[in-house]
């Protein structure tokens, strides 16, 4: 699997690499800024990309906007974008269209190999990795008359961990629980949300989120 | 008390008048240039006619001098009236030349200047006609119509005298070339013609072209000067062919030439009299008008709409207008400035139309009258330009706290929080590797939780120095996030699009952040709206809840501090909080763009 870094902190850019390697994966390439990105993945076609959403020269908004192009100039390409703060913003404006090989997580994460390795292959894989931390502001916000509040505690889980991105493996693995009763789960949160089934996957964390934010 | 300067020269007080007795002996030297003419009429052949004409030349003569000297004393500072005086005389002089035919024996001086100077009456006339009111020609196409006449008057005059025999007492002679001299004669006729005509068409545009309703008496005026500039090129064209009823002509034309100078005095008088008509001003300035009030009445009483007034602000070295911002007066050009000192220094500016320029007698009388309300004035410009430079040094204070924040925040993000977040990788990678050791790597996960609070509370800090966010990504963005965190629900309604000034995002990013920790922790509300739009200049921000109302209106709580941010911005911040109704906050902040 073959990944693009940039990073304009070198101490972290060179911990990433290193996490990576050790991980398995190819560094492909490692930049600081958006515009080096940008070449860096039209020339080494990666399968995902990590960008710090602040780069130079402003530090405000290059790393997104990079993270966006790529996602418009080559959708194969799966962008996972690391923030210091983790905005819902943000986070609609990245996935915009859809979820698929997208990421945005608390650059915190990093520090729990096997969870932020996880993220990197599901996005390079063209599934998603949205932040918990997303997830539980958006489950906490405050709505009249919530079908949200008819959900069993354990469907309100399933439902989090699918708004992350995880496959259903994923969510039986991590509930160490059967697909059989996942699957069971999620359709029974989609018809109490009244959210149309049909989502595959890479498809429903969109419309998960979506349906969260309204 | 107050004095007057017009466009061209912004020199302060009253111009001296001239001494009495030098005008008394310029009139006395008058009457004796027309006593002259007249004895040298009456001695000339005996004949009826060159008394006529010498009665005639002494009409121009008399009214030019006797109206010169009038307009001199009456107007010191205008050049106008010894302009005029000197007309008269060069009337006298063009006239000389009769000595040749009254006296039995040559007076070759008189009579030669006499001759070379036949022409300078009409080209005077045509300058003084220029050159109302203040005697300056102020354009430089008036200068070069004037120079031209001067040009054609004595230059060819004297091309002329040269060429021509005109008997023993031409002193310049020195060739005898009479066709020649008749048509260099006819030349300067034919110019000096032209250039009367170029100069109807100037006062024509002048009386078109004055901002204001021309008074009726100026109007008369400039139609008597017109009428003249007439008459002169009917005059001289006539003298080329010489026709039957030359005499008849030349009377018509010298008595319209000479009625100008009457009409002036009437005008002057008219003037004089205007004076006592600001009577009004002094009621209507009895009761402290405020500024634009004040500046209303002056244009009524100057009947200038285009009026306005600048104050001098001596502690900032400069003028002011009513809002107290400064400005620079015009130093020449269309617009007249009479500026208004009172004890030596500078009170006010009045910027006028230039053609207030012929009546300084009102405007003198309309500043003596509103002289202390003038006063009263400036204190209250000064005041505004104080709480002007007050507004912006708050507003460069609070920017300059919001870039030591911004400042702050980034060495936050990218010091001690990359090096924590680098740390935690580390210990990561760390546990990775012992996967052997369960205590080390309970330890280890242990340590990476504590950094991960630390960090928490870091990102805690520098979000409340600075919201990156905003700054990063716009208003828009940021606001999704204070709308999914709130503690009731928040319809958001961003009817803005692109981005604005940094430190109004800012403003506005606080100012629903507290309006919706507010309506959490008072409003008892079921739900919110945040509203941003734009109204022409105008960003507008509402915060509004359905909840029980009655909050404290008057910014006593954290409002205050996001009232003074709103308000350094130039913005106004507005809550509505009736019991059972309800809170509305909102703030209204300029924007340029």
């Amino acid at each position: 699997m073959r990944v693009v870094i940039a990073e304009d902190s070198v101490l972290l850019r060179e911990g990433l690499e290193r996490l990576l390697r050790e991980s398995g994966l190819e560094v492909v390439g490692s930049c600081e800024t958006a515009e080096d990105l940008l070449l860096k993945v039209r020339s080494f076609s990666p399968d995902v990309a990590i960008v710090d959403i602040r780069l130079p020269p402003t530090h405000s908004d290059e790393g997104l906007r990079a993270a966006l192009e790529i996602r418009a100039q080559h959708p194969s390409v799966g962008v996972l974008v690391l923030s210091q703060y983790v905005e819902v913003g943000l986070a609609m404006k990245l996935l915009a269209e859809s979820a698929e090989g997208a990421g945005y997580l608390l650059k915190d994460r990093i520090s729990d190999v096997k969870e932020f390795i996880g993220a990197v292959r599901r996005v390079a894989g063209g599934g998603s990795a949205i932040d918990p931390i997303i997830v539980s502001t958006l489950l906490s916000k405050h709505r009249s008359d919530d079908p949200l509040e008819d959900l069993t505690p354990r469907e309100r889980e399933v439902l989090e961990l699918m708004a992350e991105g995880r496959s259903n493996q994923g969510i039986a693995d991590k509930l160490v629980i059967t697909l059989r009763a996942v699957e069971k789960y999620v359709s029974s949160i989609f018809g109490k949300l009244g959210l149309p089934s049909s989502g595959s996957e890479s498809r429903r964390v969109l419309a998960v989120l979506l349906y969260l934010r309204a | 008390m107050a004095g007057s300067a017009f466009a061209s020269d912004l020199a302060l007080g009253v111009a001296r008048a001239p001494r009495l007795w030098r005008l008394w002996a310029i009139g006395t030297a008058g009457c004796a240039a027309a006593g002259a003419t007249l004895a040298l009429g009456l001695a000339s052949d005996g004949s009826a006619e060159p008394v006529a004409r010498a009665i005639t030349v002494d009409w121009i003569v008399l009214s030019y001098i006797l109206a010169g000297l009038i307009a001199w004393w009456c107007r010191p500072e205008s050049r106008f009236g010894p302009l005029m005086v000197a007309a008269g005389f060069a009337a006298f002089l063009s006239h000389l030349s009769w000595t040749s035919l009254a006296l039995p024996y040559a007076i070759d001086v008189p009579y030669t200047i006499g001759m070379t100077a036949s022409l300078l009456p009409p080209v005077l006339f045509l300058h003084v006609f220029l050159a109302f009111p203040s005697g300056r020609l102020e354009r430089w196409f008036e200068r070069t119509l004037v120079a031209a006449a001067y040009v054609a008057a004595i230059g060819l005059g004297l091309v002329v005298m040269m060429l021509s025999d005109l008997g023993p007492h031409n002193l310049l002679g020195i060739v005898s070339e009479p066709g020649a001299a008749l048509a260099v004669r006819r030349l300067a006729l034919v110019a000096i013609s032209a250039l009367s005509l170029a100069a109807i068409a100037v006062l024509v545009a002048r009386r078109r072209g004055t901002g204001r309703p021309l008074r009726r008496s100026l109007a008369l005026l400039i139609d008597a000067f017109a009428l003249a500039l007439v008459a002169i090129p009917v005059l001289l064209i006539a003298s080329i062919f010489d026709p039957s009823g030359m005499e008849t002509i030349r009377r018509v034309a010298y008595a319209v030439i000479g009625i100008a100078p009457f009409v002036f005095l009437f005008v002057l008088l008219h003037a004089r009299l205007a004076r006592s008509n600001v009577g009004h001003l002094f009621v209507e300035l009895r009761a402290d008008p405020a500024p634009t009030d004040l500046r209303d009445a002056l244009a009524r009483a100057l009947r200038d709409p285009s009026l306005t007034l600048a104050y001098w602000l001596p502690e900032f070295r400069s003028w002011a207008d009513l809002e107290g911002r400064p400005v620079k007066l015009p130093s020449s050009g269309g617009r007249g400035t009479t500026l208004i000192d009172r004890d030596g220094a500078h009170v006010a500016a009045l910027l006028h139309d230039s053609a207030l320029a012929d009546e300084p007698e009102l405007l003198d009388a309309v500043t003596a009258a509103a002289g202390i309300a003038l006063e009263n004035g400036r204190l209250n410009v000064e005041l505004k330009a104080r709480t002007e430079e007050l507004r912006g040094s708050r507003s460069r204070v609070i920017e300059a706290a919001q870039k030591e924040r911004q400042r702050l925040e980034r060495n936050l993000h990218d010091g001690a929080q990359q090096r924590l977040i680098a740390l935690s990788l580390e210990l990561g990678r760390l546990e990775e590797r012992i996967r052997g050791d369960r205590e080390a790597r309970l330890r280890l996960d242990q340590a990476r939780r504590e950094i991960a609070k630390s960090l928490e509370e870091l990102r805690d800090v520098a979000r409340g120095i600075h919201p990156a966010v905003v700054s990063g990504h716009g208003l828009a963005v940021a606001l999704e996030q204070l709308a999914a965190k709130a503690p009731v629900p928040v319809r958001l309604n961003v009817k803005v699009e692109g981005r604005f000034p940094e430190h109004l995002e800012v403003a506005a990013f606080y100012l629903v952040s507290e309006g919706l920790a507010n309506v959490g922790k008072h409003a008892n509300a079921t739900a919110a709206t945040v509203e941003v739009a734009r109204t022409n200049a105008h960003v507008v921000v509402e915060v509004v809840d359905d909840g029980i109302g009655g909050a404290d209106t008057e910014l006593g709580s954290g409002l205050r501090g996001l009232a003074d941010r709103v308000e350094a911005l130039e913005g106004r911040l507005r809550i509505w909080s009736p019991t059972g109704g309800g809170t509305r906050l909102r703030a209204e902040i300029p924007c340029v763009s």
